[in-house]
């Protein structure tokens, strides 16, 4: 698992006591509803080590209200390559969800329920009609706008069944359209566009595609075998979906400027003392680098590599020609 | 317990007691309780107590505070009423659970709340990645305080455009790669949209059920689309003809009607009104087609664009 990004999963250094008593605090009412959960799995579901996990449950095992009878211990124990904890005892109901996670969960929901597959009347729909009872009042407070976008439902239903699809494919950095044929292995969104990552059969390999630019789709009715889901096809994998052979840039974005680089993907995000900020993002062509940089004008400039910093400038140019 | 143990652990026992214990008690009390758990010395005792109390607080927990009176007058005393904490049951099946689980493993929102919840939920994380996904980015340090504000019906006080604004928000949008609050601005005394993004330095927050949102409001409609956004300004010119070569041209039209249409050329080039009011948003629509593009009229704007071009080519910087 990657938990690059995740908040309470991996850290440097030793753990605070704030984090292992609020991390006990959500594991010990999970565990009780369980009873019984294998070291391993539990471990891996809250992102720590078996070690470490093992030394939170020790420490909750030994505490407790004086006099510190057995009666009045949190009753946990690990039972080979179990833990067990069978006796509901002081910590067995769950925390309160605080703002930011009602908030959080609100949200993903109402971005899925935009997705295919999701109906007015399913679980999904039922589980944030009971979640708005955490919410102060019955108005719904966050809108996800997901726009809807042709050909995404038949990339999903191509990932699931591995059928390959004929496509008419624009190139922005390329301002040229082709066909192709592609076997997608994943669809995503980021950023407000949606993205299919496919093997190509024109370049021989796998390619990320912005399904908004795809002019054309056709069904083959040619099946390539189905790769099982992999967790190393997602953004949160330091943007490992896209292609190492593309040329990697690194960009100083302004803060005026920043919402421009923001609608594109990125690898790595830095932010400089002074507020501005470091993306580095893949370019899939200085053609479309160009055409970044002349959109977001003077407050975005190439750090690296320096062959790529004069491509705003030579891009200007070449536009400023049509203007005599 | 004659032992030093750890901060967590004596967190946990002190926890425990406040829960366990009907009356509640003084931290003289509760140091008699927990023995050697805390230092000996009472000022370091006190600053002890005071961040276990503070970082358990942190965590959810509503530790009270009562001030006794009869023989213990003035001294403070403490409590926690586990009903204050403790989640209710929201009788989630297990298909629901799924479902959430589901929905929270596909749209990635760059921050561990939505996990959190689900395990305070009885549910589970996926361990997999979905073969879909959707990013929408949660993780802005802003966000906490803002769904706060958006939830709890506080005013929120923050600088937008280098103007102090205090803002009754009515809700947040994620559209198109970016959050919005909408809400009443007491400056502007109307309805406005900010972007998360753009807000200066820090939000403060006031007290809850502040303000109420009126009726009929929309959130979904409430902020503009990209291609509204265009004519959402405040400049002097309100439409640009643009050329567009025949290699773009037929998009542009799927973009904007046959009525945005204004000729069309022998080689399959089309001229274009365009609403250009938010030069910015202009900008954007326009240099994306880079020279398969060019703005004809009014004179003004074709000179703006000029100059955007001549300011970047001109070779003080990359």
């Amino acid at each position: 698992m990657t938990a690059k990004r995740v908040g309470v999963g991996r850290r440097r250094g030793p753990r605070g006591a704030a984090e292992r008593v609020s991390g006990l605090l959500v594991m010990l009412p999970w565990l009780v509803a369980r009873e019984r959960v294998k070291l391993a799995q539990m471990a891996e579901q809250f992102k720590l080590s078996e070690a470490e996990l093992i030394d939170d449950l020790m420490m909750a095992a030994v505490c407790g209200v004086p006099p510190y009878s057995p009666d009045a211990l949190i009753d946990v124990f690990i039972d080979e390559d179990e833990v067990v904890a069978e006796v509901p005892l002081l910590f067995s109901r769950p925390l309160r969800l605080n703002t930011a996670e009602v908030f959080a969960l609100t949200s993903v929901g109402k971005a899925a329920m935009q997705l295919p597959g999701a109906t007015a009347t399913g679980p999904l729909a039922t589980a944030l009609a009971k979640l708005r009872r955490l919410l102060p009042s019955s108005q719904d407070v966050v809108e996800i706008d997901i726009e809807p976008v042709a050909h995404v439902e038949a990339f999903t239903a191509a990932v699931e069944s591995g059928e390959q699809l004929r496509i008419t494919y624009f190139s922005a950095a390329r301002a040229q359209s082709s066909e192709r044929t592609i076997t997608p292995r994943k669809v995503f969104e980021d950023g407000g566009h949606w993205y299919v990552t496919a093997d190509d059969d024109r370049s021989g390999e796998r390619r990320v595609f912005r399904i908004d630019r795809i002019e054309h789709l056709e069904h083959t009715s040619n099946f390539a075998p189905v790769e099982p889901s992999t967790t190393d096809g997602d953004l949160g994998d330091d943007g490992k979906w896209f292609k190492d052979s593309l040329q990697r840039v690194t960009l100083r974005v302004q803060p005026r400027a920043r919402w421009v680089v923001e609608s594109y993907p990125f690898v790595s995000r830095t932010k400089n003392p002074d507020d501005s900020v470091d993306i580095t993002m893949a370019v899939s062509s200085e053609h479309w680098l160009g055409r970044l940089l002349l959109r977001a004008g003077t407050d975005v400039s190439v750090v690296e590599p320096a062959s790529m910093r004069d491509v705003g400038k030579r891009t200007a140019s070449a536009v400023l020609r049509r203007y005599g | 317990m004659g032992v030093k143990v750890s901060q967590a652990e004596r967190m946990l026992n002190l926890l425990a007691l406040l829960v366990q214990r009907s009356q509640p008690l003084t931290l003289r009390q509760i140091r008699n309780e927990l023995g050697t758990q805390y230092p000996e010395s009472d000022v370091a005792a006190r600053a002890a107590f005071e961040r276990d109390k503070a970082e358990l607080r942190e965590m959810g927990i509503p530790i009270e505070m009562v001030t006794l009176g009869g023989d213990h007058a003035g001294e403070g005393a403490y409590k926690v009423d586990r009903r204050s904490y403790e989640l209710s049951d929201l009788g989630l099946t297990k298909a629901e659970l799924d479902a959430l689980k589901l929905a929270a493993a596909t749209v990635r929102i760059g921050a561990a709340h939505g996990e959190a919840a689900l395990w305070k939920l009885g549910g589970e994380r996926a361990l997999e990645q979905p073969l879909t996904s959707v990013h929408i980015e949660l993780d802005h340090e802003l966000m906490p305080v803002l769904a706060a504000g958006v939830m709890d019906r506080r005013v929120l006080q923050f600088v937008y455009n280098g103007e102090n604004r205090r803002v009754h928000p009515y809700g947040l949008l994620a559209r198109g790669g970016f959050w919005y609050i909408v809400g009443f601005d007491e400056l502007r005394d109307d309805r406005r949209t900010f972007r998360v993004d753009r807000i200066e330095g820090t939000v403060i927050t006031g007290a809850p059920k502040s303000f109420s949102r009126p009726d009929g409001f929309n959130l979904a409609k409430a902020v503009a689309t990209e291609h509204e956004l265009l004519g959402d300004g405040d400049g002097v010119h309100t439409q640009a003809q643009v050329l567009v070569d025949a290699s773009l041209a037929k998009r542009v039209r799927a973009e904007f009607g046959d009525d945005a249409v204004v000729n069309q050329r022998a080689d399959g080039a089309m001229e274009f009104n365009i609403p250009c009011a938010n030069l910015a948003a202009f900008r954007i629509w326009l240099f994306a087609m880079l020279d398969r593009a060019e703005v004809l009229s009014p004179p003004e704007i074709r000179s703006q664009v000029r100059g955007w071009l001549k300011e970047l080519a001109g070779g003080k910087r990359s």
